[in-house]
């Protein structure tokens, strides 16, 4: 049996403008896959197309085994989405909505019933299902599009950057519930984020896109010994910046940061500090800042495309 | 309707006010000499008129609606589900039809209560009700297929003048007999005008297959175009999806 999504040099072009950019795809029943990449990368164009709403430009994919340009009305019925703007009628009840997705699949009256009770208690909007959308805070809407997209029991979930907006207990909630669905019903889904951190708690697999293209693919335990040492952090005066620059490129491979701080992956682990704290002390500079961190998944990122995601600049 | 009453309310209360003013206004005009309908009130007069007025201006809602679902990415909704492309375009139609259905009835019933009388009785206020809201769904798929096309709910309501000259430009309110010059001609040219008197025939003097058919015939020619172009625009905006 196929993967639950396969793509093969998926391409997608808008006139000159390359979105998606002949990207491989490989993911595996059962898991979540994290679709990682910052705004403009081509996360929601390569959803588009394997939720039937785009049509590759080029290159193939399936989805649930079926393919997305021949076979579209077999990869609907398989597939649950919830896009990035959670598309709900603020008129309408939450139990009206799941009502109607139920009826949009297919599913009788009394079966369409119980499983929308069923998905409101999943979802923690019990209490809430009469009342009207337009009443729900940000993290109800998204539980209440997580539930719609879940009505026909789909065997692939896709989630297009579902916390975006969301306040931080929002997210973590959501979190949880991807987690308890993937984990109790075994439903494989595909997420797609900007967020690293999102990503690393939820994603057993990862690729990162970056410009249309995959940069990283793999499990972020590997992606992260990927990119090897930890970094070793410095901040000093304005004054010093550029000769501390030079001395601390002597000690390790210089890393991308944020303007005004200077970053090295250290070789040497933590004993490696002191030495370059003492070269920097030699050259009279003054330390104001240090840390040194275990390899992120921004640094990933920051390996593989000379970028920050979160807060940076070029370096 | 009940839950967005402010979307419907206008489109009732605009075309009331609009026959009050002129009933007290022309309420003579019955009076001038090439005046068709000697033998009936004012108000009878523009009743068809301020009915296809009413369901003219509630076209828009449904266009409006499929504009605002395409723009919130409800559209994406539908298209990601298995339901079948075409029950998108027979649903806005049906809701446009059904629109003009209630509006209409409303309408009528607040004309009689207000003395108008239709000489063919029920069967006259049936037709009426029936050419009227077959009028909402053949207009509102034009405006469907700008909803399509543009996807943008502001571009559907800045249609809304439009109609609204096309209602002025037409014997709704005032025969085209008495009209002159460039004015009349453009009415007597308006497919509306055809409209309006047939049905007018039906409404003040009694129910005719001749005018309900011709009526009929026109509003199928309109709603045939309509449809054929929101069914290309739909087409077109599903070309780019699988």
């Amino acid at each position: 049996m196929s993967n639950p999504i396969e793509a093969e040099n998926l391409t997608r072009t808008f006139g000159d403008l390359v979105a998606v950019n002949s990207i491989n795809l490989t993911v595996e029943e059962g898991e979540v896959f994290g679709f990682l990449g910052p705004n403009g990368a081509g996360k929601s164009t390569a959803v588009r197309m394997l939720t039937t709403l785009l049509k590759p430009t080029g290159g193939s994919a399936t989805v649930a085994g079926f393919d997305v340009a021949s076979e579209a009305s077999m990869v609907r019925k398989k597939i649950g989405v919830a896009l990035q703007d959670a598309a709900i009628d603020p008129l309408m009840t939450g139990n009206e909505l799941l009502r109607l997705q139920a009826v949009l699949h297919g599913i009788s009256r009394h079966g369409g019933k119980e499983r929308c009770a069923e998905l409101l208690e999943r979802v923690g909007l019990t209490a809430a299902g009469d009342k009207r959308v337009g009443t729900y805070s940000g993290g109800m809407r998204r539980r209440l599009d997580l539930a719609l997209s879940l009505v026909h029991q789909p065997k692939v979930l896709f989630l297009d950057e579902p916390t975006t907006g969301l306040d931080p207990t929002s997210r973590v909630a959501l979190w949880e519930e991807v987690r308890t669905l993937n984990k109790e019903i075994g439903t494989t889904v595909f997420l797609t984020t900007q967020y690293l951190e999102e990503a690393d708690q939820l994603a057993q697999r990862i690729a990162i896109i970056d410009n249309g293209r995959i940069v990283r693919e793999g499990t972020p335990t590997k992606l992260k010994s990927d990119v090897g040492a930890p970094t070793l952090r410095v901040d000093v005066v304005e004054s010093d910046y550029e000769i501390a620059k030079q001395v601390m490129r002597k000690l390790g491979e210089e890393r991308p940061a944020r303007k005004g701080r200077i970053a090295i992956g250290l070789d040497g682990g933590t004993r490696a500090i002191t030495a370059v704290l003492k070269s920097l002390e030699e050259q009279n500079i003054e330390v104001q800042h240090v840390e040194l961190d275990e390899p992120s998944l921004d640094d990933v990122f920051a390996d593989a495309t000379g970028r920050r995601l979160e807060g940076g600049a070029d370096t | 309707m009940v839950r967005q009453p402010q979307a419907w309310a206008p489109t009732l209360f605009f075309p009331l006010l609009l026959a009050a003013v002129y009933a007290a206004q022309f309420s003579k005009a019955v009076n001038l000499p090439e005046f068709p309908y000697p033998d009936v009130t004012f108000l009878d007069f523009i009743l068809p008129a301020c009915v296809i007025q009413g369901v003219l201006f509630g076209s828009t809602n449904s266009a409006t609606d499929l504009a605002g679902d395409i723009e919130n990415s409800f559209m994406d909704r539908l298209l990601s589900s298995p339901v079948s492309r075409s029950s998108i375009l027979i649903a806005r139609l049906s809701s446009a039809f059904i629109y003009g259905l209630v509006q209409a009835t409303i309408l009528i019933i607040i004309f009689f209560a207000f003395g108008a009388e239709l000489s063919g009785g029920a069967s006259s206020a049936l037709a009426l009700v029936f050419l009227t809201s077959f009028l909402s769904m053949g207009v509102g798929s034009f405006l469907i297929a700008i909803a399509l096309r543009t996807g943008s709910q502001e571009v559907v309501n800045s249609l809304f003048p439009i109609i609204f000259v096309f209602i002025f430009i037409s014997s709704a309110f005032f025969p085209v007999e008495l009209m002159d010059g460039w004015y009349g001609q453009i009415a007597e040219w308006n497919p509306l005008t055809w409209i309006i008197d047939w049905t007018r025939v039906i409404t003040i003097e009694g129910f005719s297959w001749d005018a309900f058919l011709r009526a009929s015939g026109v509003i199928f020619l309109i709603s045939l175009a309509g449809i054929v172009t929101s069914i290309h625009q739909l087409k077109r905006r599903l070309a780019v999806a699988s």
